[in-house]
């Protein structure tokens, strides 16, 4: 019983898919036979509550029934979500899965995270006497936040191409491999007809609350763009490029991708770039049209500002307040609309 | 010296040069060849030849005889389909880890001469390999290859299977290590309790002591502690401490405050990893002795980091750099120390030849040291080149 528990928690590991294999389930029977209808129930909630709280929620895992109905909750919320097919929607449910396991994980022994780091194939060392762990740096890249600057490989130590972690650092590098390994197997995946007509109203709820969500976080249209409301960076950017001095190939592109973002139009930003002395027309929009990608395959979206600070093209001199709290330029533009908004 | 340029009589000598050697030479192709892109600048030509691929190495060879080449680059990356022309099309594999140290690209360098600029060079790239990437990272030696540039740098390839696959962000962060961006204080510094006082039941901290790492502790921690004892050494063997610490940024007042407390036992004392010192000096110690370790890879802040591209071109080595002649020629790791670019990569003959140098200059290359003033001179083939690569002379 212990181990269904654990199953359970955690209806992702390699052991759980062959729990539900060898009780030999078929996909027809987990759709329609009555006996799994709470089930389904809970493969719904596992997505409203991702969607909703960033986990899939705690249930009572009391009876064996309970555990099973967990378990094979699990592969029913997939395959719903691969028919809801919103990109951002399977990025929440697979981060409500992730959080969900994080929270269990980290009251759980170290040994045992280090069984599930196996399944990631994390190249980790474990010292028991110690209780030191020391995970191999590429593991740790792949898989650590590390844009938080206490998470950068320079603020951990390095010894012999492994770094030192805790307990609880390591939940958390598992949570991320495994949103990172729930993302992509959703994407491969196809919406199978017959779960999509037997949950086509929970699906099209979902899709609905999406929408709706959308459209909230959705800033008005820029319309015209405001140049006193530009980050510092953009506008030293800007400015330097106006006062004809020599900017950084990557500075220029920031500006162009940011205004591109903001849904300028290539004459609208060429117009902006004309006021530089060493100016010329067709040169500027051939480099315009190929990062709008008018003319490439691709239309380049700007950097975020941990890239803009490695490029040097942050000016750390005028950051402000509103930059400290904002992680790419695009958010502190649209952040200052939202200040002007609520002044009204 | 802006008005010079270079002859057509130079640029066709430079041309039969660089065939006679692209004839003669075998320019070893790179691994799994047939997944790079090549490209190339041909002598007179305008523009890079891009998004080019070959199948046969009898292709690549032809092709290398018969066209006049100043420039050979390949991918540190490959691709699926390396000759496509968007990048989509082609369709990424993975990439080598490229690490690019220039001179171009090092703060205060401008003043300094060609050899003393390969030199500043070298001093980085011997940390970044040495410290960094055998120590830390502990890569293999046989996954890393070490070359001179052919111009005024190093590069270092990284060919370990386990890191081809990481993507731009995974590479920035290698480079944040290596350069010491955003270290903070707290991994280096902590204070320790060390006396307590007891009031009735309970027991409060009453003396705290500053601790800082040993010099035997792995990675930036033990790095940065070696650091702070060097400047230490320093400051205690210099005969005029007082302005080696305004060198190093520290006022008048500080500094004779930290000179007095720089006492033998307090030296000691932060050899243990004890550091009993004011915010001020403690932040001092910290910023130099990472400025000291870190690897320098640009000049402020303003160059595109060349690690993080994970589809950049890259010099190919065995080739020649068109602007100097001088081969891209490897290094064995162990022998960067006495690596010296103006003797082991130079290749071309030594026939001499007729030039006007256009600006003086003095220069040793092949152990033979040439004080040229502006005007007619007969010089070995090498060193024509190297000049009129650099717009320095001409044919005449």
């Amino acid at each position: 019983m212990e181990e269904l528990v654990t199953l359970s928690k955690y209806p992702f590991l390699n052991e759980t898919k062959q729990y539900v294999k060898d009780n030999n389930l078929s996909v027809i029977e987990l759709l329609d036979d009555p006996l799994y209808e709470r089930a389904r129930a809970i493969g719904v909630e596992r997505l409203e509550n991702a969607f909703k709280d960033r986990d899939v929620g705690n249930r009572s895992l009391v009876s064996e029934s309970d555990c099973i109905m967990e378990i094979l909750s699990y592969p029913i919320a997939r395959m719903i979500a691969v028919c809801v097919d919103d990109n951002y929607f399977i990025r929440r449910y697979a981060l409500g899965e992730a959080v969900h396991a994080y929270k269990n994980l980290i009251n759980e022994s170290t040994n045992f995270l280090l069984e599930i780091a196996q399944e990631f194939k994390f190249n980790i060392k474990y010292e028991e006497e110690t209780n030191k762990i020391r995970i191999y740096f590429k593991d740790y890249l792949r898989n650590a936040p590390t844009h938080y600057k206490e998470w950068k490989m320079i603020n951990r130590t390095m010894e012999k191409g492994f770094l030192h972690i805790k307990h609880k650092e390591l939940a958390r590098i598992i949570q991320e491999a495994l949103r990172t390994r729930i993302n992509s197997e959703l994407d491969m995946r196809d919406c199978n007809k017959s779960v999509y007509d037997i949950f086509s109203s929970d699906i099209k709820r979902i899709q609905n609350t999406v929408i709706t969500y959308r459209k909230k976080i959705q800033v008005e249209p820029i319309g015209k763009l405001d140049l006193k409301k530009l980050p510092p960076c953009m506008k030293h950017i800007l400015s330097s490029i106006q006062a004809g001095e020599n900017v950084p190939h990557m500075g220029r592109f920031a500006l162009v991708s940011f205004l591109n973002s903001l849904k300028l139009k290539t004459n609208d930003i060429l117009k902006l770039l004309s006021t530089a002395p060493d100016y010329e027309e067709e040169k500027s929009r051939y480099q315009v049209e190929h990062i709008t990608g008018s003319i490439s395959s691709t239309s380049y979206k700007p950097p975020g500002c941990e890239k803009m600070r490695t490029y040097g093209i942050c000016p750390v001199d005028q950051i402000d307040n509103l930059c400290r709290k904002k992680r790419h330029p695009l958010s502190y533009y649209i952040a200052k609309w939202g200040e002007e908004k609520s002044k009204k | 010296m802006g008005s010079f340029s270079t002859t057509k009589e130079s640029l066709e000598f430079l041309k039969n040069l660089f065939s006679q050697y692209y004839e003669s030479s075998k320019v070893d192709l790179p691994d799994r060849f047939s997944r790079r892109e090549f490209a190339f600048i041909t002598f007179g030509g305008k523009g890079m030849i891009r998004h080019i691929g070959f199948n046969k190495k009898n292709q690549f060879y032809r092709f290398i005889k018969t066209t006049a080449l100043s420039h050979i680059y390949y991918s540190s990356a490959y691709y699926k389909k390396p000759d496509a022309a968007t990048m989509q099309e082609k369709d990424w594999m993975g990439a080598e880890l490229i690490f690019d140290l220039d001179s171009d690209h090092l703060p205060n360098v401008e003043s300094l001469s060609y050899e003393q600029q390969l030199d500043v060079v070298k001093k980085e790239f011997f940390k970044l390999v040495d410290d960094f990437l055998l120590n830390d990272f502990d890569f293999d030696q046989r996954y890393i290859e070490l070359y001179f540039s052919g111009g005024r740098g190093y590069h270092c390839h990284v060919k370990d299977p386990n890191i081809l696959s990481l993507d731009s962000n995974e590479r920035r962060e290698i480079v944040d290590y290596i350069t010491g961006r955003d270290l903070k204080d707290s991994l280096i510094f902590h204070e320790q309790i060390t006396g307590l006082k007891r009031y009735g039941q309970r027991t409060y901290p009453s003396a705290k002591s500053l601790k800082m790492p040993t010099p035997d502790e792995p990675g930036w921690r033990g790095r940065i502690s070696r650091g702070i004892i060097e400047i230490v050494e320093e400051i205690k063997k210099s005969k005029k401490p007082i302005i080696k610490l305004k060198d190093y940024g520290v006022n008048d007042s500080d500094a004779k405050k930290l000179l007095l407390d720089l006492s033998e036992e307090r030296v000691s004392r932060i050899k243990q990893g004890k550091l009993d010192q004011s915010k001020l000096i403690r932040k001092f110690f910290l910023n130099n002795a990472l400025r000291n370790t870190a690897v320098t890879m640009s000049a402020g802040e303003t160059d595109e980091p060349v690690t993080c591209d994970v589809k950049r071109l890259i010099r190919l080595p065995g080739s020649l750099h068109g602007k100097t002649g001088l081969k891209v020629v490897k290094i064995p790791i162990n022998k960067i120390d006495e690596f010296n670019p103006l003797n082991d990569a130079v290749v071309l003959s030594d026939k001499p030849i007729k030039v006007y140098v256009s600006k003086p200059i003095n220069i040793k290359i092949k152990d033979e040291r040439y004080n040229l003033k502006e005007g007619e001179h007969i010089i070995p083939t090498y060193l024509a080149a190297l000049l009129i690569g650099r717009k320095a002379a001409n044919i005449i």
